[in-house]
């Protein structure tokens, strides 16, 4: 079977007093965990704590892949990620 | 019961389900008072934070299943607090007091999967304001899967793990296909992990959705194989080649129910009370397994 990488939109978008990045949008290999979305948050943020949510909702498992969060979350063709710098939706 | 071992999201019982092949009972534990790895494990906050897990948990079913999270969060503390109780002290009748007034129940008293209008394209529907919440047809699965490569007779001489590499989990929701079939927990199992049981080449490439932004988070991964849509298509098995893979063990609460029993009795009656059904399967395969 031909080998294929499927990517996924991520939609980062801040709340509360949490930076706004550059750029909201970004591909991801949807084979990737999401601890690979929140280390990347973690980087342009320069923050050790941060609170990632989907969909204004709850907070995913790190170890969960990408493609199913969009699979099971993904809202128009893309997987809305807030982060925030303190606990927002509990 | 949750407690934070490997992982704050998994419960206790599915850990032991799927690292224990030989299930001894009662539980034989370890407790270590010294020597905690904070740096692999977050530390344990008390009972707060596994509250917390547990209604994460069930927000994220609650999204599954209705397509938005509303009716949890707009749950009065009051029935938060005597729905966490009920949980802890295994108060079956509390929480079935509680809980019913989510309305996340997928499953009609006959077993039968109800089928409600499935949302093929959801819209935005967390911004909108529900009542009452669209159904999706969908119950939230979790899977784990540890595959086995040796030979091996008895699954009790299955390796001990040492790495949380070699198991697949997967979170991925069964879609109700259609109203009063009658799927056993087989058909679940296969159409779930259209990986392992299907014919390959029936995996159609579907075409890539959304809009493709500049933005490019990471380097190029490779992979073997795509799953995206794969619990959704309804794949024909009839004539496709046999299956590579062979189920040698599955658990679900501790139990091995019988693969011939109805699926929807399975949801009802074994999901955890977070409404997901975890799933714990070992799995030989002849080539090792890419999901």
């Amino acid at each position: 079977m031909a080998s294929e990488t499927r990517k996924v939109v991520v939609h980062l978008r801040a709340t509360g007093d949490a930076p706004i990045l550059k750029q909201a949008k970004f591909k991801i290999s949807g084979t990737d965990k999401f601890v690979k979305v929140i280390d990347f948050l973690r980087r342009q943020l320069h923050r050790e704590t941060l609170f990632v949510y989907v969909n204004s909702a709850f907070s995913p498992n790190p170890d969960e892949l990408v493609k199913d969060l969009y699979n099971n979350f993904g809202i128009d063709g893309k997987l809305v990620v807030n982060y925030a710098c303190s606990m927002a939706w509990g | 019961m949750y407690i934070h071992i490997n992982c704050r999201y998994i419960p206790t019982g599915v850990l032991f389900d799927l690292l224990c092949a030989e299930a001894e009972r009662p539980w034989n534990l370890t407790v270590h008072f010294r020597g905690y790895p904070g740096k692999i494990l977050t530390p344990c906050e008390g009972e707060d934070s596994v509250k917390w897990s547990f209604i994460n948990a069930l927000k994220e079913a609650a999204c599954i299943i209705t397509g938005n999270c509303k009716n949890i969060m707009n749950m009065s503390q009051s029935d938060q607090t005597d729905l966490w109780r009920s949980v802890l002290n295994g108060d079956m009748d509390a929480y079935l007091r509680v809980s019913s007034k989510l309305k996340l129940c997928t499953i009609g008293d006959d077993h039968s999967l109800k089928f409600n209008n499935t949302l093929k394209s959801r819209q935005s529907t967390i911004d909108t304001d529900v009542t009452a919440p669209p159904r999706t047809g969908r119950i939230p699965v979790r899977l784990y899967i540890r595959s086995i490569n040796e030979d091996i007779d008895d699954i009790e001489d299955a390796p001990t793990i040492d790495s949380w590499d070699k198991i697949s989990y997967i979170n991925r929701p069964f879609e109700i296909q259609g109203e009063g079939e009658c799927f056993t927990l087989y058909d679940a199992v296969k159409t779930l992990l259209p990986e392992l049981f299907a014919d390959k080449h029936l995996l159609a490439d579907d075409v890539s959705k959304g809009e493709m932004e500049d933005g490019q988070l990471s380097e190029e991964v490779s992979c073997s194989r795509t799953s995206e849509e794969a619990g959704v298509t309804s794949t024909d098995y009839v004539g496709s080649p046999p299956d590579t893979a062979e189920i040698k063990l599955l658990r679900i609460q501790g139990i091995e129910p019988k693969m011939e029993i109805p699926f929807g009795w399975v949801v009802n009656n074994l999901m955890n009370p977070e409404h997901y059904l975890h799933i714990c399967v070992y799995i030989k395969s002849v080539e090792p397994i890419t999901i």
